[in-house]
């Protein structure tokens, strides 16, 4: 029996890795993620979790520990934000192209300069190419479920990839919502033993991470994109499977609203799908076929997913919380962009890029966006609108 | 479970091993008649290549760079220094 | 047991060819180190020499007869606390060791190294002090003395190669009251091991060895000249040998031997890096030499 909480995301982080039971957790706080390495610890300290914490002096360190330990095929967690998961690249690299499974949760955070602290998805979408899954969570309640989901994706047989359950900072890690919280029980039914080779064993000794030559190391990158391509199938299975046990079906790879007679589709990732789905009901009352997208994996991209999921519509609308620099557009509508072209769908895309630097993505902006949706062609221009003050106009705006 | 050969870098095929005795311009060669076998030289060698055989101190020549740590720290002289012939 | 009959009889669990120079000691001081540990040890190495010179392993091919892993430059000890912390699990006793170069230690693993030892990690930290990153090339590091010339402190019409002094890294470690520090020497053999034994037998937190080891190719002498040149750090007090542990600082008999210090000059002489010294130079380094052993004899004696 699931018992009912009020939770914040951070919250759901910790509750969610005290039902996963991780062997090493070593993690160092950073504003918004700092509640979890402190509800970690208190867990330890009050004997609800056994994990071993290794109290480390910075994030690159945390990502090192953990990359030792999991080298003896050991469950590891760590949690970052924005500058942690900057100063951590060099050992998070190496991690997912160890191949060393293990969830890591990104409270997200806008990436300086200008200095800041708050919300935005830059962190971890600038490193979407560093071989790592990504999942983005709309709510509190997803978070918990996919740490959970994650170690079961991560440490298939078949991925055997580490995965990062990225939630907005401030925007989920501080704000309180009713959560189901799982029994350890139904968790461990749900998730398998943990079945992970250990690399380093006296008596059997063995080097890791040694220098190679060229011609493995593209074999092995093949090897690394082939196993991300496969868990697609991992992720829906792991979805279907949580679905029946748990009651709570994500949509795996995308999750979607209203798309069955959809004319015109918003696509988002994150909180902002909140704002969106009021967006697309605003719509409907006023007799649009409007309907939406919520990309739920960056890393593996549902690239025909999406493609499939757009083609036939009048037109698109994506609205991102991050930059691609050098386009004048956010990362989501580059990568969509690219998956309608490689799988040959053409429909108009209006970008939008708003709620930098933990700005309010608000209900009136999405809806607005929508609107012009509506009229697509009328809108149609080379790179982003931009969300800021000014979007709604002076007769709209303040 | 890694029957892909290409998922984890991690091996143990073997020891990684340097023919370096190839780089020698001169070989060491104890002259038995000094030798008071007191193993400074086993002591010292970087490649730890000398050894003791019945009491005796051994030269392994297999690796030996010829560096002349070993002629070089020898109290009593007693290793002599061969040019190698190429 | 004599030290010569204990290394003779020991397993040298390196592979007898690796690419490391003639006369590297380094690479000696890495085969005795693993002759006193024995097989129930995991070491990881980092960029540096010894894992330039085949340790690290090569392809799927080892370097070493004990399980080995290569970390970045800068967290061997953070990755090593988490080996450890997962062997805590398996198997307490195995020993968990780092063979990390002065860069990797002095410059950029000095964070981790510190956090280590604050938490009591139980692994072994082993510092190869050659006084430069000599894998690639002879530049400048935390430790490289003061005076020398290095790919990055070269010596021109301006440059007088390195101007500040070495960062003493087995002092800070003491300083942070980890569990066992020393400073070894392969020069002297006895002492070494010893040291090693005694380090393998700490269960109560942090060892730190710090190693200096003579590099004939970055220092510019002959390769037969390294045990030589050690000799001559540790008698002129360059290098000082001591122990520490319990808020104690012991000297070790090979430094408590050196009654009459050999002159300073005389280990610095015969070194291609010190080369352009002029005598005011090598005045200022006899100088340091001297303060650095008041420093240490003060501590031991309290």
């Amino acid at each position: 029996m699931s018992m009912i909480d009020a939770l914040t995301g951070n919250e759901c982080v910790a509750e969610a890795v005290r039902l996963c039971r991780p062997d090493i957790i070593a993690a160092y706080p950073i504003t918004p993620q700092s509640v979890v390495v402190e509800l970690l610890a208190s867990m330890v300290a009050d004997g609800k979790l056994g994990s071993k914490v290794v109290d480390v002096e910075s994030e690159h360190s945390s990502m090192s520990v953990v990359k030792g330990a999991a080298m003896l095929g050991k469950r590891v967690f760590t949690a970052t934000a924005g500058q942690g998961l900057a100063y951590m690249y060099e050992p998070y690299f190496s991690m997912s192209t160890m191949r060393f499974p293990m969830v890591m949760t990104l409270a997200c955070r806008e990436m300086i300069s200008p200095g800041t602290v708050w919300c935005g998805l830059q962190d971890a979408l600038s490193v979407r190419d560093a071989g790592w899954m990504q999942v983005f969570c709309e709510n509190n309640q997803e978070i918990l479920d996919m740490v959970i989901q994650g170690y079961r994706i991560a440490e298939d047989h078949g991925v055997l990839i580490p995965i990062n359950v990225c939630y907005d900072g401030f925007y989920l890690s501080h704000q309180t919502e009713r959560v189901e919280l799982p029994e350890p029980s139904e968790v461990d039914a749900y998730l398998p033993p943990i079945d992970l080779p250990q690399y380093l064993d006296v008596n059997e000794p063995a080097i890791v991470d040694p220098n190679t030559v060229g011609s493995f190391l593209i074999r092995y990158r093949e090897d690394h994109l082939a196993c991300m391509q496969h868990a697609k199938s991992v992720i829906a299975d792991a979805n279907r499977e949580f679905a029946a046990r748990f009651g709570r079906d994500w949509g795996g790879l995308l999750g979607s609203y209203r798309m069955e007679d959809a004319d015109y589709v918003l696509v988002t990732m994150g909180a902002t799908t909140g704002a969106a789905r009021v967006a697309v009901d605003i719509m409907r009352e006023r007799g649009l076929r409007m309907g939406l997208l919520k990309l739920r994996f960056m890393r593996p991209f549902p690239d025909a997913e999406l493609a499939d999921m757009l083609r036939g519509r009048r037109a698109c609308a994506v609205i991102d919380r991050s930059v691609s620099f050098g386009w004048d557009r956010g990362v989501l509508s580059v990568e969509l962009a690219a998956a309608c072209g490689a799988h040959g769908v053409e429909l108009p895309v209006l970008s939008f890029i708003g709620g930098l630097g933990g700005l309010d993505l608000r209900t009136e902006y999405v809806v607005r966006a929508a609107e012009m949706l509506a009229d697509a062609p009328a809108y149609l221009k080379d790179g982003a609108y931009w969300m800021n003050e000014d979007f709604l106009g002076e007769e709209l705006g303040k | 479970m890694n029957d892909n050969e290409y998922r984890v870098v991690w091996g143990k095929s073997g020891l990684y091993t340097l023919e370096t005795s190839a780089w020698r311009t001169f070989r060491p060669q104890i002259d038995y008649s000094k030798c008071v076998g007191c193993g400074t030289c086993l002591l010292y060698c970087p490649l730890c290549c000398i050894g003791k055989a019945d009491g005796r101190i051994v030269i392994d020549l297999s690796y030996c760079k010829g560096c002349g740590i070993c002629r070089e720290e020898c109290p009593k002289q007693a290793i002599d220094w061969i040019k190698e012939a190429r | 047991m004599n030290t010569v009959d204990y290394l003779a009889s020991r397993e040298d669990l390196v592979s007898p060819g690796i690419s490391a120079c003639q006369g590297c000691m380094a690479e000696l001081s890495l085969r005795v180190l693993l002759k006193c540990l024995g097989r129930k040890t995991v070491l990881v190495v980092p960029p540096g020499c010894m894992a330039g010179a085949g340790v690290g392993g090569w392809n799927k091919s080892m370097g070493v007869k004990v399980p080995c892993a290569m970390p970045q430059l800068g967290n061997s000890a953070s990755m090593l606390a988490g080996i450890k912390a997962a062997y805590d699990l398996v198997d307490p006793d195995v020993h968990c060791v780092a063979y990390a170069g002065d860069g990797g230690t002095a410059d950029i693993g000095l964070q981790a190294l510190s956090a280590a030892a604050e938490r009591k990690d139980n692994i072994i930290y082993v510092c190869n002090d050659n006084e430069a990153y000599m894998n690639t090339g002879f530049q400048k590091s935390g430790t490289t003395p003061h005076g020398a010339s290095t790919s990055t402190t070269p010596v021109g019409s301006l440059g007088r190669g390195k101007l500040n002094f070495k960062k003493d890294v087995p002092m800070m470690l003491a300083m942070q009251n980890a569990a066992y520090v020393a400073t070894l020497s392969p020069s002297y053999m006895a002492d070494f091991v010893a040291k090693v034994q005694r380090a393998a037998q700490i269960k109560d937190g942090l060892v730190y060895l710090h190693i200096l080891n003579p590099c004939p190719t970055g220092w510019g002498c002959q390769g037969s000249r390294s045990i030589a040149l050690g000799r001559a750090a540790v008698r002129s007090r360059y290098f000082l040998l001591y122990e520490y542990r319990d808020y104690r600082f012991e000297i070790s008999a090979p430094t408590r031997a050196v009654r009459e210090p050999l002159d300073v000059g005389e280990f610095i002489r015969g070194q291609k890096r010190f080369a352009h010294l002029a005598e005011a130079d090598i005045d200022e380094i006899r100088r340091v030499v001297q303060q650095r052993w008041d420093k240490l004899s003060r501590l031991a004696a309290e």
